[in-house]
């Protein structure tokens, strides 16, 4: 938690736009719902999070909420929980999108996604990731290219996955987003032209400065060797949201400390972790 | 029978004995950690829904210095610390070092304190103390390490930077906020005499580092010949001239005073730390 230097104002980067607002109306009752109706969520996808980030599935082909595991699926169907959000139905019924998965997702206080590419493990066919954040706050952010964006609530926003990314949620409280994933065509064209601007919702990270990152490794050095290897990974991992970092940096920081340590078979554990999470495998 | 009053009972615990279960684990998980126990309410069987948690946690003492050094890293990376470490000085000198930890679980934010002892002094911590163990390791303890006192006695008389400052003011309020809804007046009273202190001592840190005056003493003739310096006293005053026993508006109204002298005094650290004191504001909005 050491003080590091201040980010500075940025333009978004081409993988994220703000689209259309969300009428005001029509946001009090997705947030409304977000927050009562959604039960028994799904830690999924347990290597990419330290786990707090949890699912359920909206639209997806067996109609089972609980099925999370994101595949291709041209003709998805309704779960019951997306039946018990009659506000939900209504945005995706406007929206109008070729969708291929839709699923609510919540981030707890302390939650990261950590650095990685989506879309690695299914065909090859044009698709984009839409979404529509219900439940934000400040410590709420994504990082892609050294940029922090804040996925502001009251509109739609875009992301494409295929660049490495992550998304943490530091303080709290949750964070829940509508993560639609859908095909291209007409609607999601018209949908993607409708960019928008926002203030105040991008800063790029600092560049590390050598000695913050030696203290940085440091701490985590420490950490491991009192044993404490998840803190001691966590907290060089963490660093991809704090610095403007290469790609697969923090995990390159985690090997080198794994092999100072004379510890081979995690160094290539998180070798190998790092061409997983990157799809570089 | 028993089950199903077993299943009730679990369901009705307090939501603090799941993140005790959490701290346990995540504490335990070093071998330099020799035993944990809990002090306080919990020991005494007095825990509340707003109960702190409340650690002796017994390091060998060749790493006590090194666990020290990471405790920060750990309470965030295993915990989610919103905030770094208070180095606590309510709590009494015990032959360690007391850290307070505001911690986010399940929608809510808990204190969880840390008072870590090098082992071979365990046992005079325990002699003054209620304490339950909730983890022993096996295995002999180490030999006493001359370094130890060293590490506690500089720390403990290392004087405070303006981001200690700002935490502690955090830490008091979500205290000072647990004394008013228990309605403990009299706590809630020093407490606010304790965070009232804390602003004049974040002044004092940030806009007379150097200086050599005790306590109160002198403040309009160091701080107050700058604009700055005046406008923080002048803030500082209307601090000390609101309620003796606060209440929760009270409480809202002095954190928003002893942050506004923050963002005077100390702007780049209340900036560090914003995203940090949204969380807070939100969690004491609903606590």
């Amino acid at each position: 938690m050491t003080v590091t230097a201040l980010a500075t104002s940025a333009t978004l980067p081409t993988e994220v736009a703000a689209l259309r607002p969300i009428d005001s109306g029509l946001m009090e009752r997705l947030r409304h719902e977000a927050l009562t109706v959604p039960s028994d969520w799904v830690v999924e996808y347990g290597d990419y999070q330290n786990g707090g980030w949890h699912t359920l599935s909206l639209l997806n082909d067996t109609g089972d909420a609980q099925d999370v595991t994101i595949r291709d699926c041209p003709n998805p169907i309704a779960t019951s929980l997306l039946t018990d959000m009659p506000g939900v139905r209504d945005l995706l019924a406007e929206l109008g999108l070729r969708c291929m998965w839709a699923r609510l997702a919540r981030l707890g206080a302390g939650a990261f996604l950590w650095e990685h590419r989506d879309y690695g493990e299914l065909a090859d066919a044009e698709r984009h990731r839409v979404h529509v954040p219900l439940v934000t706050n400040s410590s709420a952010y994504l990082i892609l290219g050294g940029t922090k964006v804040h996925m502001s609530d009251g509109r739609v926003w875009r992301l494409t996955p295929t660049s490495p990314h992550g998304v943490c949620n530091r303080f709290g409280p949750d964070r829940i987003h509508l993560i639609i994933d859908c095909y291209a065509d007409a609607a999601f064209d018209a949908l993607n032209a409708s960019v928008d601007t926002v203030a105040d919702a991008v800063t790029m990270l600092p560049a590390p400065d050598v000695q913050e990152l030696e203290e940085h490794v440091a701490t985590a050095t420490g950490l491991a060797e009192l044993g404490y290897d998840g803190a001691a990974e966590t907290t060089l991992l963490e660093l991809f949201y704090r610095y403007a970092l290469a790609e697969g940096q923090v995990y390159d920081l985690i090997t080198a400390m794994y092999t100072a340590l004379h510890r081979a078979e995690d160094a290539e554990r998180w070798r190998v972790k790092k061409a997983t999470m990157l799809g570089h495998s | 029978m028993s089950t199903l009053l077993d299943t009730v009972a679990a369901a009705n615990l307090p939501r603090q004995f799941g993140l005790l279960e959490k701290s346990v684990e995540a504490l335990s998980h070093s071998s330099a950690v020799q035993s944990l126990h809990v002090r306080g309410s919990l020991a005494a069987g007095t825990a509340d829904r707003l109960s702190d948690l409340d650690f002796v946690v017994a390091v060998h003492d060749p790493s006590f210095a090194s666990f020290v050094r990471v405790a920060d890293a750990l309470m965030t990376a295993e915990l989610g610390a919103i905030l770094p470490g208070w180095r606590d000085t309510i709590v009494a000198r015990m032959g360690g070092l007391g850290y307070v930890y505001l911690v986010a679980y399940s929608g809510k934010l808990y204190q969880v304190d840390l008072y870590i002892v090098p082992v071979s002094r365990l046992e005079t911590v325990l002699a003054r103390t209620t304490a339950m163990p909730v983890y022993l390791a096996e295995g002999q303890a180490s030999r006493p390490h001359s370094h130890v006192d060293w590490i506690i006695n500089s720390t403990l008389e290392r004087p405070y930077s303006p981001d200690e400052l700002l935490v502690e003011i955090l830490v008091l309020g979500h205290m000072i906020r647990k004394r008013i809804t228990r309605g403990q007046r009299f706590i809630a009273y020093a407490e606010m005499f304790a965070l009232h202190a804390a602003v004049k001592n974040m002044i004092k840190a940030s806009l007379a580092p150097g200086s050599s005056f005790y306590g109160w003493y002198q403040l309009p003739e160091e701080i107050g010949t700058t604009p700055i310096g005046r406008q923080c006293l002048a803030d500082l005053d209307r601090l000390l001239t609101g309620n003796a026993v606060p209440t929760g508006e009270d409480l809202t109204a002095a954190l928003t005073t002893a942050l506004t002298v923050a963002e005077r005094a100390a702007p780049t650290v209340v900036q560090a730390l914003r995203p940090a004191i949204d969380a807070y504001w939100h969690y004491l909005e609903y606590a």
